[in-house]
C-alpha cells in the first residue's frame, strides 16, 4: 500500500514526460511535417548536443543569460527582501512606498525596456534591471506578508519573556516569514527568466533571448527550441536549487 | 508571616468604545496570593478572567489600579521575569525543537549558553519530557506539547506561574493525566499558580482555594477554600465534599449566566 503511494507519483512523472515527448515526436513527424513550423524533439535533443559537444557555440549564450539572471535576482533579494521587512514593520514606510510599487508592479514590465535601455546602455546594466524589476516585486510582496500574518501568539509569547526588539524580530518574525519569503523567491525564478529573455530581445548580440529571437527571425526551429529547452532547464535548476535551500533551513517544516 | 506574592488592587479594566460608553470587562478586582499557593478561577465565559490574567502579565495595559509581586509595584518589575505565562494553545515556536523552545526565556537572562542549556534540559526532565529534546512540536501529541509549554514558563524560574485553560484543548483522559502530572511539579517547583478554567472540577481537584468571577462586567463574586487534603488524587472527585463544592460552584455560576441573559447571550 506504501509502497504503491511512493510509485505512483513518480511513475506518473516519468509517464508524463515520455508519453508528452512521443506525442510531440508523432505530431511533428506525421501531422505537421513540416520543419518550418515544429521539430520532433529527437531533432532539437540531436541540435542541442551539436551546439554543446560538437560546436560548442551554446555556452556563450547559456552563460550570458546566467549572469543576468544571476545579479538580477541576487540583487532583487538584496533590495526585496529588506524593503519588506520594513514596510511590513513601519506603516510610515509602507504608506509611502505604496502608490510607486503599485504603479510599477502592474505597469507591464515589457513597456519598461526601452526606457532602462536608454538609462543603462546596451550593456549589461539594462538586462539587470529588467530582471531585477521582475522579481523584486514578488520578494517584496511576500516578504512583507510573511512578517504580517506572523501568528499573534508568537508575539504574545515574546512579549510574556520580555524579549527586547531585535530578539523579536530574531526569533520570532524573521524565521517565521521564511517560508513565505522563499515562495516569493519561487516565483522570482519565473519573472526573472522571463525578464532575460525580454531584455535579450532588445540589443543584445548574445544570451539565450537574443538566440531564440534570431532563431525566430531566421525561421531555425531547431535552435528556436534549444534555446526554450535551455530557459526551461534554468528554471528547473532554479526550482531546484530554492528547494534544497528550503529543506535546509526549515528542516521543522518536513511533516 | 511574609506578605503575599501577589496582590490585585481594585483593578479594572475597561475598552475605549466609539459613540458609547465604555466597554467594562472586570472592576473592582482584589485578589492576594500566598506564597507556592494555588488558586483557581473560574467564571461564565467572556467574564474577563482570561483578560485577567493578560493584565497582570503585562500583555495588556490596566485602566485602572495596581498590581503588587513581592510588596513591590508591577510597573517597576515590567522588564523582569517574574512571571511565567502557560498559553491555552501550546504557542510552540514549530521551527524550534523542543529543548530550543524551552530555552527561548532563557536566552536573554544573561546565563552562558551552556548553563541555559542545562537548566532547560533539566525542566524538560521534570516535565517528563526527557528524550525528547530534539523533536519538533508538530512531532509532539497535544498533552506533550502542553508539557513543553509549561516547562519552558518554570524554565526562566519565576515568582508566579499565570496558567490560562492550559488543558482545556486535550481529550479528558490526556486532560486528568495532565492535572495530576501538574500537581506533581507544582509540588516539586512550589510555585505560586493562578489557574484560569472553565472546567469546576479541575478547578477544585487542583486548587487551595477557588475564586468564582461574576458575568461581565467580571469581579470576584465569591471564593472557597478547598476543603481536600494533599496530595490530591482523582478518587478525591468522589468525595462528598468534593461533589457538594463542584455542585455550590455550578449553582453560582449558573445564576451569573442567567441574570447576564442566559446562554443565548453568551
Amino acid at each position: 500500500m506504501n509502497e504503491n503511494r511512493n510509485l505512483t507519483p513518480t511513475l506518473l512523472r516519468v509517464g508524463s514526460v515520455i508519453t508528452g515527448l512521443l506525442l510531440w515526436h508523432y505530431i511533428a513527424n506525421l501531422v505537421i511535417n513540416d520543419t518550418a513550423i515544429l521539430v520532433s524533439p529527437v531533432v532539437v535533443v540531436t541540435k542541442a548536443y551539436e551546439m554543446l559537444v560538437t560546436t560548442g557555440e551554446l555556452y556563450p549564450h547559456l552563460f550570458a543569460s546566467s549572469q543576468i539572471f544571476f545579479w538580477g535576482f541576487v540583487l532583487a533579494i538584496l533590495v526585496g527582501v529588506p524593503l519588506g521587512f520594513v514596510m511590513a514593520l513601519s506603516p510610515l514606510v509602507r504608506d509611502y512606498v505604496n502608490p510607486w510599487m503599485t504603479t510599477l508592479y502592474t505597469a507591464p514590465r515589457i513597456a519598461f525596456a526601452p526606457v532602462l535601455l536608454l538609462w543603462f546602455g546596451i550593456g549589461a546594466g539594462s538586462k539587470i534591471a529588467i530582471v531585477f524589476l521582475g522579481c523584486v516585486f514578488p520578494i517584496l510582496i511576500n516578504s512583507y506578508y510573511g512578517m504580517r500574518v506572523v501568528n499573534r501568539e508568537y508575539v504574545e509569547l515574546a512579549r510574556s519573556f520580555r524579549l527586547n526588539r531585535w530578539a523579536l524580530f530574531g526569533k520570532i518574525l524573521l524565521p517565521a516569514s521564511i517560508p513565505f519569503i522563499l515562495s516569493g523567491i519561487r516565483l522570482a525564478i519565473g519573472r526573472g527568466l522571463t525578464g532575460v529573455a525580454i531584455a535579450e530581445w532588445f540589443g543584445a548580440s548574445e544570451g539565450l533571448g537574443y538566440l531564440v529571437f534570431f532563431a525566430g527571425q531566421t525561421l531555425n526551429v531547431p535552435i528556436l527550441f534549444v534555446g526554450v529547452a535551455a530557459f526551461a532547464l534554468l528554471g528547473i535548476i532554479g526550482f531546484e536549487l530554492v528547494r534544497r535551500f528550503e529543506a535546509f533551513v526549515t528542516p521543522w517544516r518536513k511533516a | 508571616m511574609a506578605g503575599p506574592v501577589l496582590e490585585l488592587r481594585n483593578l479594572h479594566k475597561e475598552l475605549p468604545r466609539k459613540d458609547s460608553e465604555p466597554f467594562k470587562i472586570f472592576q473592582n478586582l482584589n485578589l492576594s496570593l500566598r506564597d507556592g499557593e494555588f488558586v483557581s478561577i473560574v467564571g461564565p465565559s467572556g467574564c474577563g478572567k482570561t483578560t485577567m490574567l493578560r493584565v497582570i502579565n503585562g500583555l495588556m495595559p490596566l485602566s485602572s489600579g495596581e498590581i503588587f509581586i513581592d510588596g513591590k509595584s508591577a510597573k517597576e518589575l515590567d522588564h523582569q521575569l517574574v512571571m511565567g505565562f502557560v498559553f491555552q494553545g501550546a504557542s510552540l515556536l514549530p521551527w524550534r525543537t523542543s529543548l530550543k523552545n524551552v530555552l527561548l526565556g532563557l536566552e536573554g537572562s544573561g546565563k552562558s549558553a551552556g548553563e541555559a542549556e542545562q537548566t532547560a534540559r533539566k525542566y524538560l526532565d521534570l516535565v517528563g519530557l526527557s528524550g525528547f529534546e530534539s523533536n519538533y512540536p508538530h512531532e509532539l501529541s497535544g498533552g506533550m506539547q502542553q508539557r513543553v509549554n509549561l516547562a519552558r514558563a518554570l524554565a526562566v524560574d519565576p515568582r508566579i506561574l499565570l496558567m490560562d485553560e492550559p488543558f482545556a484543548a486535550l481529550d479528558a483522559q490526556t486532560r486528568n493525566f495532565m492535572q495530576l502530572e501538574l500537581l506533581r511539579i507544582w509540588r516539586e517547583t512550589k510555585k505560586s499558580v493562578i489557574f484560569v478554567t472553565h472546567m469546576i472540577a479541575e478547578a477544585i481537584l487542583l486548587s487551595d482555594r477557588v475564586i468564582v468571577f461574576s458575568h461581565r462586567p467580571g469581579t470576584i463574586r465569591s471564593e472557597f477554600k478547598v476543603p481536600l487534603d494533599r496530595p490530591r488524587h482523582m478518587e478525591m472527585r468522589a468525595d462528598p465534599r468534593f461533589l457538594e463544592l463542584e455542585n455550590i460552584i455550578w449553582k453560582q455560576i449558573e445564576e451569573e449566566v442567567n441574570s447576564s441573559g442566559g446562554f443565548a447571550n453568551q
